[in-house]
């Protein structure tokens, strides 16, 4: 019978921040909810790949949308961009040129920043749930 | 970032999704270092498989 492979992030002790703090600080940061339950390994993939689908979006020059939308795409889109937490609040500052989606970048610059928001909300679900015992 | 800009085609967009959405779905499926990058480098794969196929569909329609 074969033996399992040693996990690398080891269980987390009984967490002194209860789940409401760690989905929070985990939206707010991404990667610090997992960082508060001590599972390194995935405080750091989720802190890389918000950042990095952010970044991307930005310096392709993709739309940040507004909480003032006037229509359901773009309150969906603002849902989305939000869920990126500090990413979306540093924005204006990280794309300073603003969104040019009169080219194809652009476009696509959209859609990884709201695809951005979406892995972090995931990884809020997924550090809430650790919190609560709900996952492994 | 920072005002930096940069210029890619659909497929480097779609490229450097793939890359980090598989991380993260790596991260949030698995648990163990090994399995995690097993699993990130099969969805990267699947992603771009299944990218090209859907486009190569559909390049009659873009003719």
């Amino acid at each position: 019978m074969a033996t399992e492979a040693p996990l690398t992030e080891s269980r987390p002790k009984p967490n002194p921040a209860g789940p409401a703090i760690v989905a929070i600080a985990a939206w707010i940061v991404p990667g610090l909810g997992h960082l508060l339950l001590r599972r390194w390994g995935r405080a750091l993939g989720f802190f890389l790949t918000t950042g990095g689908l952010a970044l991307a979006g930005f310096a392709l020059r993709g739309e940040i949308f507004s909480p003032h939308s006037s229509d359901s795409f773009g309150a969906l889109g603002f849902v989305a961009d939000l869920g990126s937490g500090i990413f979306y609040f540093l924005s204006r500052f990280l794309e300073t040129a603003g969104p040019d989606i009169s080219r194809a970048a652009g476009d696509y610059g959209t859609r990884l920043i709201a695809a951005s928001g979406i892995v972090n909300l995931l990884g809020v679900i997924d550090a809430f749930g650790i919190a609560r015992g709900w996952r492994g | 970032m920072f005002g930096a800009h940069i210029h890619l085609s659909h497929f480097g967009a779609m490229v450097i999704f793939a890359l980090l959405v598989s991380i993260a779905f790596a991260c949030i499926g698995r648990h163990t270092a090994a399995t995690r990058v097993k699993y990130a480098l099969l969805s990267f794969l699947l992603f771009l498989a299944i990218g090209l196929g859907v486009a190569w569909l559909m390049y009659p329609l873009s003719r």
